[in-house]
């Protein structure tokens, strides 16, 4: 109960941020200016609309999550208002889990929006439905969730430049540790091929999470493999924020 | 007050408004018109020379290596556009569409389309033949690429025993037009090549899906239809 309560104050705070409009209404510019583009690519209409507009929505989505998610907690340590939170009986662990909550509801409706606009304009341009969309969009949002619970880990105990910088730098290197991967079988030292695994392993490796791919190319979209990488982005949240919640125990704020 | 002069604020801004509009008008149609459409395909091969390789595109990309190809492929359009209209040569297409291709390897027009532009429109028909080899090396199970290698080896080549070679492999493939079983037979047959010949350019005509391709179609139609009916080559086939 304590957490809906944060986390709807999360959301209703976060649709108040300005920050949340502009980038909300780049995204939907951008998917919608990807029609136009799509008429100069001679035949291949469906797959521009397709391709840019999933991107668009993952691209932006992240700009969100990062945006808004450096702030949760500094925010409230700046306005000093943790002060009077702390003083009720909630539990340190019920404000992180409502903050990250709420921000997770703020980006659900964000990203609903952004596919629903990709898939109706597909649908416009292709003259059938691709619900294949709506599962890529789905599946890029648990990515998006990681995206959110390192912004909130890196808003726990750092300044919102730093980390917008760690996260940033954190979905960079989670993008393309599909490549480290490749990057290491090349390499000849077994300690540092070591080290590079060691780094992929313990970085989320959001490369996993496009099936945008699939969608464009009309593959079979792989329930079985969608449901382990969810079930693998669920576990990496429950991770970091159990990591969030323990730097945030140890805070003090007297 | 106001109301007496008739200048209310909303007139003012209205008028600010025609007037901002009026000054962007006089200088962008000035600057549009000026503009040689040489400059313009300078610009587009300005960002052709700066395109980066494949392997930095990748990296670039962030992992949204289809949009990137996407993007290449515009650039590309862009390129092949400019350069028909003036007459230009081409000498960067082939590397434009290799990085399209290898940002996004399943990207199957990436590879037909590509083939047909390097072929007629920059005259390179060995390297349309290799970008299709490597098409149906990537995408197995689809059928255009090897359709698109027996077609080039047929009309452009003349190579009956290649096309007889690619249109079974096309024919073993779902999906792939109903016509390959009759020029399979054809070409065992070592007959009808001036059907055949037609009847691909028509099928190329009908699933176009751009002028460019279409016209091309067109052309090679009516050179067929007005060229003399000769007696039936059967030198080179199977």
């Amino acid at each position: 109960m304590r957490v809906a309560a944060i986390a709807l104050n999360t959301f209703r705070e976060a649709v108040r941020d300005r920050i949340l409009y502009s980038i909300l209404a780049f995204a939907l510019l951008l998917i919608g200016a990807s029609v136009i583009l799509a008429g100069l690519s001679i035949g291949q209409e469906s797959r521009i609309v397709k391709d840019l507009g999933l991107a668009s929505t993952s691209l932006f989505g992240t700009f969100i999550a990062i945006f808004l998610g450096i702030g949760l907690v500094f925010k409230e340590i700046d306005r000093r208002t943790i002060y009077a939170i702390i003083a009720k009986p909630i539990h340190r662990y019920q404000f992180i889990l409502g903050k990250y909550v709420g921000l997770v509801l703020t980006l659900a409706v964000t990203v609903g929006v952004m596919a629903l606009l990709v898939f109706l304009l597909a649908w416009l341009v292709d003259g059938r439905p691709a619900p294949g969309l709506l599962a890529a969009a789905g599946l890029d949002f648990v990515a998006l969730m990681i995206v959110t619970a390192v912004a909130l880990l890196f808003s726990t105990f750092s300044t919102p430049t730093l980390s917008a910088m760690l996260t940033l730098a954190t979905y960079v290197i989670g993008r393309l540790s599909g490549d480290l991967v490749l990057f290491a079988e090349q390499v000849p030292s077994p300690g540092v091929r070591a080290v590079i695994r060691g780094i992929y392993l313990i970085l989320p490796d959001l490369g996993r999470f496009q099936i945008g791919s699939r969608v464009l190319h009309d593959l079979p979209l792989l329930p079985a493999n969608m449901l382990a990488t969810s079930a693998y982005g669920l576990s990496y949240i429950l991770l970091l924020l159990l990591l969030a919640v323990s730097v945030f125990q140890r805070r003090d704020f007297k | 007050m106001t109301g007496n002069s008739g200048i209310t604020p909303s007139r003012i801004a209205i008028a600010a408004l025609v007037l901002a509009g009026g000054v962007l008008a006089g200088l962008v149609i000035p600057l549009h018109r000026g503009e040689a459409v040489g400059a313009r395909l300078d610009m587009v091969e300005e960002r052709v020379w700066a395109l980066p390789p494949p392997a930095a595109l990748r990296v670039a990309s962030l992992g949204f290596r289809e949009m990137a190809a996407d993007v290449v492929w515009l650039l590309a359009v862009q390129y092949i556009g400019g350069h028909v209209s003036s007459h230009r040569q081409l000498p960067h297409l082939q590397r434009l569409v290799e990085t399209v291709v290898d940002l996004d390897p399943h990207f199957v027009d990436g590879y037909t389309l590509g083939a047909l532009f390097i072929a007629y429109t920059g005259g390179n028909i060995p390297a349309a033949l290799d970008l299709l080899e490597r098409g149906h090396r990537a995408n197995p199970t689809r059928w255009e690429p090897s359709h698109d290698l027996a077609r080039t080896y047929y009309l452009d080549l003349k190579d009956y025993p290649r096309a007889l070679h690619w249109f079974q492999i096309a024919d073993r493939i779902p999906g792939r037009p109903h016509y390959v079983p009759r020029f399979i037979a054809r070409l065992y047959a070592a007959t009808g090549e001036r059907e055949t010949a037609l009847e691909l350019w028509q099928a190329m005509r009908d699933s176009a899906t751009s002028d460019w391709v279409r016209s091309i179609a067109e052309r090679e139609i009516v050179k067929l239809e007005t060229e003399p009916h000769d007696a039936p080559d059967t030198g080179g086939r199977p």
